[in-house]
């Protein structure tokens, strides 16, 4: 495997910040070894050095976006944590709905449901088999679904839906599993009435992202731990704005923002934790 | 004791029992089936590693209905398929729809000791791994239990803080007053 040097470290590292706002520090070299090093190689570079510098002479863009791809790419699951999906259904959704419903019975209870790290999208998944199981005639409801992830490779393999079977085993229970999936060879693939809720586009959370508009709920779990201090603050007042007032943010289960952002107070049901605005 | 348990599936009572008795000896647990019917009772009644099962039988349930069975079932269950040489194209069939594997007749028994070390190597694997994660999800779940009651906790005292910081601030009463104010609010909640 190609070594890194400290000074490439240093270079690399910085480069990787800047184009995701995922920060390394010298302590994670192996995770440039083990992701980047194949990647470097196949690229014809000798060092992490000339990487460096055939990526950011490459106006295709073609490399940063395998850079992004490899370093940002992490376990996900269905029904990660069971305590914030069971929120969910016991009382974000329902307390939602009947927030949101409309005087009149002919216009449609509108709520908005973002994961900001979709990843593959497993969590977003799992959350409209969640709506589904709670409201199965959706015919008087608009649920906008959407998952952004910075990866290009993640959000296509989450539009596909198609999971093999490591992707899938742990979470999902068996029933579950038979009824919104369909088997596809030694894989699995979301049907389509589920794969229907959904979107998935590409987003880097370093960027402004306001014209997503307002939300009810955001799950941004598992991501704001890649990030500076700096970084975490800028990311979660954006996200402060992006929620409506009344709205509920999820963040990962060993995560706090305690010192990060004083807009959120957090609330605690049951088991679960989930954050509001002040 | 190999750790694998091995059902065998074949209408053929001669390699039915041929497989059995070589499996056997090679220190695999082995059950035996005569047909998808037998096949789908042993799924209900005990736990099972590795399929390997004829693809033509007579009868409603081929191989291939086995197959699907089995990975109804539980979709970690491997399975491989015996397959008399000129029905290759199914045994490929069979491997697009999940089998592991497949084996043609007469049975080459290193060919499948060798397959079955490399399912029972893999297997291994991913108990390791799967109890590595557990490990990882109970001791995640100890600490998100730990930093979820300081998150309530440190919101509490800044709440106080933010409290006490507005009665400093006022400039409706006298400074002792805004003092001994702000020293109740605190002591209220210590």
């Amino acid at each position: 495997m190609l070594k890194i040097t400290p000074e490439e470290l240093k270079l690399v590292g910085q480069y990787i910040h800047d184009i995701s706002g995922i920060f390394l520090d010298q302590s994670k070299a192996y995770l440039f070894e083990t992701r980047l090093g194949a990647i470097a190689e196949e690229n014809g570079c000798q060092n992490y050095r000339e990487f460096y510098n055939k990526a950011k002479r490459d106006g295709t863009k073609r490399i940063e976006r395998q850079i992004v791809d490899a370093i940002s790419t992490n376990e996900t699951l269905f029904f990660r944590d069971k305590a914030p999906f069971d929120l969910l259904k016991h009382k974000l959704l329902p307390e939602l709905i009947d927030a949101r419903s409309p005087a009149s019975p002919r216009l449609k209870t509108n709520i908005k449901i973002w994961s900001a790290a979709a990843s593959t999208g497993q969590e977003l998944y799992s959350v409209a088999i969640i709506i589904k199981e709670l409201v199965p005639d959706l015919s008087s409801y608009s649920f906008k679904l959407l998952g952004t992830d910075i990866s290009d490779n993640a959000v296509s393999q989450a539009s596909y839906g198609k999971f093999n079977k490591f992707e899938i085993e742990r979470g999902l229970p068996r029933n579950q599993l038979q009824k919104y999936f369909t088997a596809f060879g030694d894989s699995w693939k979301i049907k389509d009435e589920i794969r229907a809720m959904v979107n998935f586009r590409k987003l880097n959370l370093m960027l402004p992202f306001s014209a997503l508009g307002k939300f009810d709920i955001i799950f941004c779990r598992n991501v704001a731990i890649y990030f500076t201090m700096v970084d975490r603050k800028k990311l979660f007042n954006k996200i402060a704005d992006s929620l409506a007032d009344d709205g509920f943010l999820l963040i990962g289960s060993t995560e706090s923002l305690t010192g990060v952002c004083p807009r959120f107070v957090p609330k605690r049901h049951l088991r679960s934790l989930f954050y509001q605005k002040k | 004791m190999q750790n694998l348990t091995i059902l065998i599936v074949d209408d053929d009572p001669v390699i039915r029992r041929l497989l059995e008795q070589r499996l056997i000896k090679a220190n695999y647990e082995v059950i035996v089936a005569k047909d998808g019917y037998e096949a789908t009772r042993s799924f209900d009644q005990q736990h099972i590693d590795v399929v390997l099962t004829d693809l033509m039988m007579p009868g409603d349930l081929g191989g291939i209905d086995v197959l699907e069975i089995a990975k109804g079932y539980n979709s970690a269950i491997e399975v491989i398929v015996i397959t008399a040489h000129s029905s290759v194209d199914s045994a490929v069939e069979a491997m697009k729809k999940g089998a592991c594997d497949y084996l043609e007749k007469p049975i080459n028994f290193d060919e499948l000791f060798l397959r079955l070390e490399k399912i029972s190597n893999m297997l291994s694997l991913f108990r390791n791994a799967s109890d590595l994660r557990q490990a990882m999800d109970v001791t995640e779940e100890a600490a998100g239990r730990t930093i979820q009651q300081l998150e309530i906790h440190s919101s509490k005292l800044q709440m106080i803080l933010d409290n006490v910081e507005n009665i400093l601030r006022s400039d409706d009463i006298t400074c002792e007053e805004r003092v001994e104010k702000a020293l109740i609010r605190i002591t209220e909640n210590s």
